[in-house]
């Protein structure tokens, strides 16, 4: 199974970043996790991450190295994250849940099949074609016959998340056959909020996703101004012809496009390649001129 | 992407304390220039600019970053800062020291000891022009690598691997002193179980599993970069690069061509470390230090009459083949 993925979060105007996203592989499967965890109730930075946390360890128990059936193990990963929400909030005694969003994708056997619950989403994108994205679970989504009646309503409200009262609505689809040269990309409202579909998908159809993930992310964050919601993206190259291509810039080979272990990398990157700010960039200058002079301290004292 | 260059400071500006002489260099990452502190002293000082995120118009200080590379300029300062942190330790004459790191006109300097001499490319380039059988001395060849295989002992000690070791990236000063340069894909990476990696790679000189996405990378893929550079050393012109080799590893022909020129030994030593499995190479710098400096009496073997004319047939299909990589060594990482 050959692919390569980048993801990206930022922060956005706001006071806190409620994405989380991440992915672990075995030698034949990989799995693809974003949840965007929800405003307006508490700790949805929580829900999101519980996800993240819940349906990556079930995925590494159960791929060896293949999930039996991809379906079936979403179906159950999205129910037990829901479970494991609600009872943290039911422990905590408080008042309202914790919510999130959440997609999923599993692809093995070069085919992908996915989940999704709210409105963050799935694109799938071919030969410069959106060939399919998933419909959000908004009213303004989904044609759904009776609820169109009760207007007005705020269409863009969700009717569905994971760690709600009500057991979380979700669809599941695929399998897919991949093709190569196929992208695949996971995102949080953050980012189709600001760009319509076809600027997301010219972009990600010109270049490798190492290229295209920080390009997008930084125009809706232009576009989402100085109260730009959380944009996070995930995505995938399948197969990318260029496995071989010669060197990359400094900059494109900075961006870890090769980042690959097989373990969940969320935190990773949440940590890491999130906003670099003027206190962390002098914190690290800090930091490497103190170890200049503790090897230079070393040096004079071994002479 | 960018129109032009970004424009390097110009003579005498001052930074950081320090007065511009000249630029040295300019690569993707950005511009090296010479430069004298309030006592004269000489300095090389990197500048993070590069070329493809930010833009710099003439007689400007500060550099304008494109707005929709922002993510990508901040994550290239990361690995900046990395090389400053992974040089600010190691403390060892065949590795470039960094001397200080400061901040200006909106980016970030680092100042390292300025180096009089050239690379080891300069000198095989130079070499092989000579158009003698022996591009270089194997007793050159082994001192060289013992002195760049102590300091890369000391990076490895340190929980680092270079990962783009190759005959630009060493420099041999006019004091005759062999030192590695450029720790800009050098990662810590050996105290993480293989976490992530960087394609970041120049052909020829990366190890197999530095192409590949899922495998583990350690001390042995510097050591195949240090194989392929003795290669270089020998041949005058870099090696197969690895997916090439893959498909149809003409190594060992090409090796066999320099028997009875290079001892038996040498010639070995190239190959493992340059094998195209991980766990056959040397595991260690070590390892291999013992087996370089192991210098009994050079064995030569002549080539048989059969391997002759194996050789020469071969020589017509890659003649061809050879003309075509003379043009594209220099500056081999291709940008």
């Amino acid at each position: 199974m050959k692919f390569s993925v980048f993801q990206l979060s930022r922060i956005g105007g706001r006071a806190m970043n409620e994405d989380r996203m991440g992915y672990c592989y075995t030698r034949e499967s990989g799995l693809f996790v974003l949840a965007d965890g929800m405003g307006g109730h508490p700790e949805g930075e929580v829900a999101a991450q519980i996800a993240l946390d819940t349906i990556s360890a079930l995925y590494q128990k159960q791929a060896e190295p293949l999930v039996v059936d991809p379906a079936q193990f979403l179906a159950d990963a999205v129910l037990a994250a829901h479970r494991r929400i609600v009872r943290y909030a039911s422990q905590k005694g408080m008042l309202d849940t914790p919510r999130t969003t959440l997609v999923a994708a599993v692809v093995q056997g070069a085919s992908v099949t996915w989940l999704h619950c709210g409105d963050s989403r799935l694109y799938l994108v071919r030969d410069g074609q959106l060939l399919l994205r998933t419909r959000d679970h908004s009213f303004l989504e989904q044609d759904r016959p009776g609820l169109s009646e009760i207007e007005p309503v705020n269409r863009n409200i969700l009717f569905t998340c994971l760690g709600s009262n009500s057991r979380p609505t979700f669809d599941i689809a695929g399998p897919i056959a991949l093709k190569q040269g196929d992208k695949l990309m996971l995102c949080s409202d953050g980012l189709w909020g600001s760009l319509d579909d076809a600027e997301i998908v010219r972009e990600l159809s010109t270049e490798s996703v190492s290229n295209s993930v920080p390009t997008l992310v930084d125009r809706a964050l232009l576009v989402g101004g100085k109260h730009s919601d959380n944009v996070t993206v995930l995505a995938m190259d399948w197969e990318s012809p260029d496995v071989f291509a010669s060197t990359r810039s400094i900059a494109a080979d900075s961006a870890m496009d090769g980042a690959f272990a097989p373990t969940l990398q969320a935190d990773f990157f949440n940590s890491q390649a999130d906003d670099l700010d003027e206190a962390m960039i002098e914190r690290s200058i800090a930091e490497i001129n103190a170890a200049i002079r503790r090897s230079a301290a070393k040096k004079s004292s071994a002479a | 992407m960018s129109k032009a260059k970004p424009s390097p400071l110009p003579p005498d500006t001052v930074i950081g304390g320090y007065r511009v002489v000249r630029k040295l260099s300019a690569g993707g990452f950005g511009v090296v220039y010479l430069g004298v502190d309030s006592e004269g002293q000489q300095f090389a000082i990197k500048e993070y600019l590069p070329s493809s995120l930010a833009s710099r118009a003439a007689g400007e200080l500060l550099p304008q970053v494109m707005p929709e590379k922002l993510s990508l300029y901040r994550l290239g300062l990361k690995s900046f800062f990395e090389e400053g942190r992974s040089l600010a330790q190691i403390s060892h004459s065949s590795v470039v020291s960094v001397l200080n790191f400061f901040r200006e006109n909106e980016t970030v300097y680092m100042v390292m000891n300025y180096l009089e001499g050239g690379t080891l490319q300069d000198f095989i380039m130079t070499a092989r022009d000579l158009k003698k059988p022996k591009v270089f001395r194997e007793s050159t060849i082994r001192s060289l690598f013992d002195e760049i295989l102590r300091g890369l002992r000391i990076v490895h000690q340190h929980k680092m691997l270079h990962l783009d070791i190759k005959p630009a990236n060493i420099f041999i000063t006019d004091d005759n002193r062999a030192v590695m340069i450029d720790f800009g894909a050098a990662r810590e990476v050996l105290s993480k179980e293989g976490n992530f990696i960087r394609p970041m790679y120049t052909p020829g000189f990366a190890a197999p599993e530095m192409y590949r996405r899922d495998s583990s990378m350690g001390p042995w893929t510097d050591i195949y970069a240090i194989g392929a550079c003795i290669y270089a050393c020998m041949q005058g012109y870099p090696p197969n690069d690895a997916p090439q080799r893959l498909e149809k590893d003409r190594l060992s022909l090409a090796l066999s061509r320099l028997r009875g020129v290079y001892s038996d030994n040498l010639i070995e030593v190239v190959e493992w470390c340059m094998s195209l499995d991980a766990l056959v190479r040397p595991q260690s710098v070590f390892a291999l230090q013992k087996e370089l400096s192991r210098e009994s009496a050079r064995r030569y073997t002549k080539l048989s009459v059969s391997e002759r004319v194996r050789l020469q047939f071969d020589n017509v299909v890659s003649d061809t083949k050879k003309t075509v990589r003379k043009v594209s060594i220099p500056g081999s990482r291709l940008k």
